[in-house]
């Protein structure tokens, strides 16, 4: 998902760029627009998970337990 | 006699003079041992130093003791920087100690200078080797010891930025003899793990306890380290072997936190920002495409259509007035030729070649010559009559008719007295015949 996201990012701002400079056709920004807007509500989703990650410790048996810090 | 004694101030100022006018004494570097060590009051250090077999006096002014770091005590092993002089109230030389380290943590400086110099000799230090930090990690490892104050900062601050993000904490002994045995084995383990990045350090410490990251396997574990790694080792003027090798160095663990994760607010607004830009560039597209059709739309030739087509009638009667002047005016040019052939033709066929021929022959017939020979022989006869007129006018010896005669020397005819001298033989021509004679005298006109 971390690349994943930086990448939505970047694709999101070349299609920023190509829209703003505007030379391509009105369908063609259309279909880019439309996927821009999906980018943009996936990377949203991705950033308001619902809870708070809680943080984890390895244990000697290479298990995850729950860490909270005192 | 008495005066060739000195003073002892005289030879003490001599032999002080000896001491400063020395180069070498001027920056000395000591080892050895304190011994006798008194801090005075005013803040300056009275001790001295020893080895073996022999012992120096030291004094350090409060200027420089200020920058010393650790506690000075006898029996201390030290390093010192400081110049040699003599003491003239005591008559002892001493060394006025400018810097002075724990000898021990001096070997530790060399141990670190040496291993970092071999490092970066070998790239591990070269910026071309470095991992791109990523900015939007997932899941971030962190080695540090499981207590104390650098886990809680890692913690609170990625908590503080970017809870959406998971932490895994390798527990890690940070100090002492099998720290780095135990931090090189997290390091392996963590790359188990689908980490995005690893955050390695400690909270600061003493050379000594910071000690383990200047180890030289640490080192290579963190080098070798899939995972991108942020070194965060002590406060910020620490400095350990693992921050040069890591892909990033943090100055302190909270910083290597907010390097690792990006700021939930900024990633929002910038998104946000995205969406605000996203819109108005697709408004501004169609709105540009809608105004150009409104242009096309009232365009004058959409407007009046028939306009075209009345352009295009015009054109089509100018093209067919050009077509008829064209095709007359060839019609014409070739009739035009057709006669000019059939003339020539006429003027050329047989009979009336025949008949132009005919006629020179009868003209030629009727020439006056023709038709009157004797006229040719009647000029000839004249123009003899004519030539031989003209000859007899010319021939020489008519003149001697007329009493002229021609005088010869040796057949040359005379024409002046210089030719002639007394008794020349002379024959004269006369019309009749020659007179042959002999100069008597010759007489100038």
């Amino acid at each position: 998902m971390a690349k994943k996201f930086e990448d939505k990012v970047k694709e999101l701002e070349e299609i920023i760029t190509v829209l703003e400079n505007g030379d391509v056709s009105l369908d063609e920004s259309i279909k880019k627009y439309t996927e821009a807007m999906k980018l943009v509500k996936e990377c949203d989703d991705e950033l308001k998970t619902v809870e708070d990650k809680i943080s984890k410790i390895v244990s000697e048996n290479g298990e995850l337990k729950d860490f909270t810090v005192e | 006699m008495k005066d060739k004694y000195l003073t002892v101030s005289a030879i003490t100022r001599y032999l002080k003079s000896r001491f400063d006018l020395d180069e070498n004494l001027q920056t000395v570097f000591l080892k050895g041992e304190i011994s006798n060590f008194k801090a005075h009051t005013s803040g300056h250090f009275y001790f001295s130093l020893k080895d073996e077999n022999s012992k120096i006096n030291a004094v350090m002014f409060r200027s420089q003791t200020k920058n010393v770091l650790f506690k000075p005590k006898d029996g201390m092993k030290v390093l010192l920087t400081g110049r040699i002089s003599l003491y003239e109230a005591m008559g002892s030389y001493q060394i006025y100690v400018d810097e002075m380290i724990e000898d021990g943590v001096g070997n530790l400086y060399l141990a670190f200078e040496q291993l970092k110099e071999k490092l970066s000799k070998e790239g591990l230090f070269d910026e071309s080797h470095k991992q791109k930090i990523p900015k939007v990690p997932k899941k971030v490892g962190i080695i540090t010891a499981p207590t104390g104050a650098a886990i809680r900062d890692i913690i609170t601050t990625i908590k503080r930025r970017f809870n959406v993000c998971e932490t895994i904490l390798f527990p890690t002994l940070v100090q002492g003899e099998n720290a780095k045995e135990d931090i090189v084995k997290n390091i392996k383990k963590a790359q188990e793990y689908d980490l995005d990045v690893l955050i390695i350090g400690r909270g600061g410490g003493s050379i000594e306890d910071l000690w383990p990251f200047n180890e030289e396997i640490v080192a290579r574990a963190i080098y070798e380290c899939k995972i991108p790694t942020i070194s965060a080792v002590g406060h910020e003027i620490d400095f350990t072997i693992s921050d040069f090798v890591a892909d990033l160095r943090a100055p302190t663990p909270t910083a290597a936190a907010e390097l690792a994760v990006p700021n939930m607010a900024d990633l929002k607004s910038k998104l946000n920002g995205y969406l605000i830009r996203l819109n108005e560039g697709i408004y501004k597209k169609i709105n540009y495409n809608k105004l150009y059709l409104d242009s096309v739309k009232n365009s004058f030739v959409i407007k009046n259509p028939m306009v075209m087509y009345e352009n295009k009638r015009q054109n089509l009667d100018l093209l067919s007035e050009k077509i008829n002047s064209l095709v007359t005016n060839s019609l014409k040019n070739h009739r035009d030729k057709i006669t000019l052939i059939k003339k020539s033709y006429i003027f050329y066929s047989p009979d009336m070649i025949y008949k132009k021929y005919r006629d020179k022959i009868d003209s030629i017939k009727s020439s006056y010559v023709l038709s009157n020979p004797m006229i040719l022989y009647k000029d000839k006869k004249s123009e003899i009559k004519n030539i031989i007129e003209k000859l007899e006018l010319l021939n020489p010896l008519n003149i001697l008719n007329r009493g002229y005669s021609i005088s010869y020397l040796d057949e040359k005819v005379i024409k002046s007295i210089k030719k002639v001298k007394k008794n020349d033989n002379i024959s004269i021509r006369v019309s009749d015949g020659i007179i042959k004679t002999k100069a008597v005298e010759v007489e100038d006109k």
